[in-house]
């Protein structure tokens, strides 16, 4: 970064927010990674940390970093497993949970219009006093912020019912490269033939068009009861048939997680680990289907009851009769209630770190996908976790896969192997006619390799990018370039 | 007894949490929630400690307010596997190693080792009785109070025997000066003989932890005790028929898992209790702790504010609790708060409510 450039905008910003712009070193480093895999000793520093406690603000943030070509790198939860919030280039780190406010909750539209940085476990907790929810709920719901679900396309529990969150975005405002807000959306409707869908282009948009700032969000009521129900499969592709035909026969699932037999392991050390004795599981036992269910309280009972019967009757699944074990998965994605001073987390990742190529991939090929998985890892020395597939668009089966692996981040090393690892899965999920990213996002591990995947769309990409941001100053390299995977550039300009 | 160890030795820990980032400590820390940056986290600080152990970063003034703005109230750690505090306080040592403190701290350090207590003694409570009391520097240095708490023991045939003794040193242990605070424990040790008792009761949960930790005492809170003597004598109160919420200090609650007996007691008076959404293990400091309301008083009543604003989440309008910090630091916020919301929320102090519910 140009010094001089830094310290004239830093200035600037001063002017505008007082203590809230800050070049202290320390700030800086609490800023300096998230959550994806980097060895030890790596940092991405910013050069600045703003926070912008409204819409303007950030429009007078960012044509200061216009004027001075400086990088704008939005943060939020700081939980993205693909570097898409880390100052590679340095520039200005904008704290977004500072943009923590409901603006409005509109019970009449079931409505919620809020800026950016809440987080979600916040805005679920406000909306349950009105009786709501917002369904797009990832794990990381905790700490993630709005704003970071649209920029990420991250993850959601429920999203065999509800989709994730272009599903349930009406509108957002976004300040872009050019230092323009704009709303973008349809207001309160959901859903409109006008014009582009400039809205969607947001989503995974990972801050390289601009920084949103507001959002308008459709929510729905709170289930008045909920149950969570396992089965184990004999065959990993018995779980992707066996949800298609539950929902085939018009039962209401809400959400629908299958995990491979590594994966499932997982779940019973948890459980050995917990209660002190083993789950009475069948030896066939090659994958388990986690489902939940909600509503009202008979008619979720009768949903569990046929899907019960569906799964036994026809895919010679079994129930897991250790409903603890099925708790246990519970609470590792949704409740995230652990027993306080006694959560294990996160003690798993004392020698190794949790890493995931996040690939999509047609339901058809989970059998295929994941013995090449097995292959892949053990040809990059990647300890393997497993593989889970969540069901992410409502009432078909899907297949978002984590195929997990543990990372030795304690050299640089180490960690290319794993972004190798990361590289010959996608290469797979291309070849099995699927996608190299489903939650994670480019960030900065897939830019430019992504071709591979877009072909001459990625040209299109660029000039979009231009539209929004001519001087390149918002999160410059992410989506369009890999600092940890090798590619032809040539090809790729 | 806690052992005492150096950042380095926590390396493991802090890298745990660098890898991790899974922020489940952020969102409710009470002093992030004001000051908005990630390093008044603790997830934010945990790469400060990384930077600290790289040498990428040195102790500083400006780590230093930063640093003494962590309340210690232990949120953070219920939401962890990891040792939070102790590194917290490990960071605090390395800035006064390195030669940076505040000047308030270093003064009641100071304070501390020469005359063997943090704030002025206004009360005289020594007495012959039949359990070991601690009183602490805050409740001697409130005669009204501590009078008011000794005359509910005494009625509730409770005798307590009080001696000479000296500050525990919880704020000099936990502001990070280590060799001080061994002096401290050397000075406790010599005054304090006669607490070689069986048990020992105490008044403020900073000091309940305090002794139980440091020094290995066998200590119960006082207001555990009542509670066991009420349930003797089930009509021993009379009803005072309002509705409450009851704030759960971080030591006597988090720290030392006492949560159901102050609600017991709030049961015996007759007073509704209504629970704000962060209670037991999950409750909010209320802005006083770790030193922090001696350093930026500013920053201690946003806090208390916000906890105040809980209450009124909840509609009610009397906060009960039983500490000698939370009671006042909650009060002054609610008196600074009426303006802005429209509502005053009084604070009570549960021997207050006892004193009168047993006239």
């Amino acid at each position: 970064m140009d010094a001089e450039q830094v310290h004239k905008a830093f200035g600037e910003l001063r002017e505008i927010l007082g203590h809230r712009a800050s070049t202290s070193p320390v700030h800086r480093m609490a800023y300096s990674r998230d959550w994806s895999p980097r060895y030890r000793q790596m940092n991405d520093l910013p050069d600045i940390v703003v926070i912008p406690r409204d819409t303007q603000e950030m429009v007078r943030i960012t044509k200061v970093a216009y004027r001075h070509g400086i990088p704008l790198v939005p943060f939020a939860g700081g939980t993205g497993m693909g570097g898409g919030a880390v100052a590679w280039n340095g520039g200005i780190m904008v704290e977004t949970k500072g943009l923590n406010h409901i603006l409005e909750i509109d019970d009449q539209n079931m409505t919620a219009t809020v800026q950016s940085g809440i987080t979600i476990e916040v805005l679920n907790s406000e909306l349950a006093r009105h009786r709501l929810w917002l369904p797009h709920q990832p794990e990381s719901k905790r700490a993630c912020t709005i704003g970071a679900c649209i920029g990420c396309d991250n993850d959601s529990t429920f999203g065999i019912r509800y989709g994730k969150i272009r599903d349930c975005l009406l509108n957002a405002v976004i300040v872009t490269g050019r230092a323009e807000a704009i709303r973008v959306g349809q207001r309160k409707a959901s859903f409109s033939s006008t014009g582009y869908k400039v809205l969607d282009l947001l989503i995974a948009s990972e801050g390289t068009l601009g920084t949103i700032t507001e959002a308008t969000l459709r929510v729905v009521p709170l289930p008045e009861a909920r149950e969570v129900r396992g089965y184990v499969c004999r065959r990993l592709n018995d779980t992707a048939k066996g949800l298609e035909r539950l929902l085939g026969s018009g039962l209401a699932i809400e959400s629908a997680h299958a995990n491979c037999r590594n994966r499932l392991h997982f779940y019973t050390h948890s459980y050995r680990e917990k209660y002190g004795r083993e789950p009475q599981l069948p030896e066939w036992a090659d994958a388990i289907l986690f489902l939940s269910f909600a509503g009202d309280r008979d008619i979720v009972a009768f949903n569990v009851d046929k899907a019960s019967r569906i799964m036994v009757d026809e895919f010679k699944a079994e129930p897991v009769s250790e409903q603890e074990l099925v708790e246990g998965w519970w609470d590792s994605k949704h409740r995230l209630e652990f027993i306080p001073f006694k959560q294990k987390w996160p003690d798993s990742q004392r020698q190794k770190k949790f890493g995931a190529a996040d690939l999509g991939l047609p339901i058809g090929r989970l059998e295929e996908g994941y013995h090449r998985y097995l292959e892949i890892a053990k040809k990059w020395d990647q300890e393997i976790l497993g593989m889970t597939i969540y069901n992410e668009s409502p009432n078909k089966a899907t297949a978002s896969i984590s195929f997990a692996v543990f990372v030795d981040d304690s050299s640089q090393d180490t960690v290319r192997k794993f972004y190798q690892y990361v590289r010959e899965m996608s290469e797979m999920a291309i070849e099995l006619d699927g996608t190299m990213s489903t939650y994670i996002g480019d960030g900065d591990r897939l830019g430019g390799f992504n071709q591979l995947e877009h072909g001459p769309g990625l040209k299109y990409m660029r000039r979009i990018k231009r539209i929004f941001d001519p001087k390149n100053i918002m999160n410059p390299g992410k989506k369009f370039r890999s600092r940890w995977i090798e590619y032809d550039q040539g090809e790729h300009r | 007894m806690t052992e005492r160890k150096r950042l380095e030795d926590y390396a493991e820990d802090i890298y745990t949490c660098n890898r991790t980032r899974c922020g489940f400590c952020r969102e409710q820390c009470p002093v992030y929630h004001v000051m908005a940056y990630e390093t008044y986290s603790c997830r934010g600080k945990m790469l400060v400690g990384r930077g600290l152990i790289e040498k990428t970063l040195s102790p500083s003034e400006e780590m230093t307010q930063i640093l003494d703005r962590c309340l210690h109230c232990g949120l953070c750690q219920a939401r962890c596997a990891l040792h939070n505090l102790d590194i917290i306080t490990s960071m605090r040592r390395e800035m006064v190693q390195g030669g940076f403190s505040t000047p308030v701290h270093r003064e009641n350090v100071q304070r501390i080792l020469t005359e063997g207590r943090l704030l002025d003694a206004r009360a005289a409570p020594e007495r012959q009785g039949q359990i070991s009391l601690y009183v602490g520097c805050v409740y001697r240095s409130k005669p009204r109070e501590l009078a008011t708490a000794l005359s509910v023991l005494e009625r509730l045939d409770i005798h307590p025997l009080i001696g000479d003794e000296t500050c525990c040193g919880y704020i000099v242990d936990a502001t990070g000066f280590d060799k001080e605070f061994e002096e401290v424990q050397e000075q406790f040790k010599r005054t304090y003989q006669q607490f070689q008792a069986p048990e020992i009761l105490t008044l403020c949960p900073t000091c309940t932890i305090t002794l139980r930790e440091k020094y290995g005492l066998p200590v119960k809170h006082a207001i555990v005790a009542v509670a066991e003597q009420l349930r003797k004598r089930p009509g021993a109160v009379k009803r005072l028929g309002f509705r409450a919420t009851y704030h759960d200090p971080c030591h006597l609650g988090r720290m030392l898992g006492v949560f159901e007996e102050p609600r017991e007691i709030l049961h015996q008076l007759g007073i509704e209790l209504v629970e704000m959404e962060n209670n037991r293990y999950f409750s909010i400091c209320c802005g006083g702790g770790g030193g922090v309301n001696a350093v930026d008083q500013d920053l201690s009543i946003e806090i208390a504010k916000n906890r105040v604003r809980d209450a009124i989440r909840m509609g009610v309008e009397i906060i009960t609790t039983v500490c000698p910090t939370c009671e006042p630091t909650l009060l002054r916020a609610a008196a600074r708060l009426a303006p802005e919301v429209g509502t005053f929320v009084d604070v009570q102090g549960l021997w207050d409510l006892l004193d009168k519910a047993l006239q």
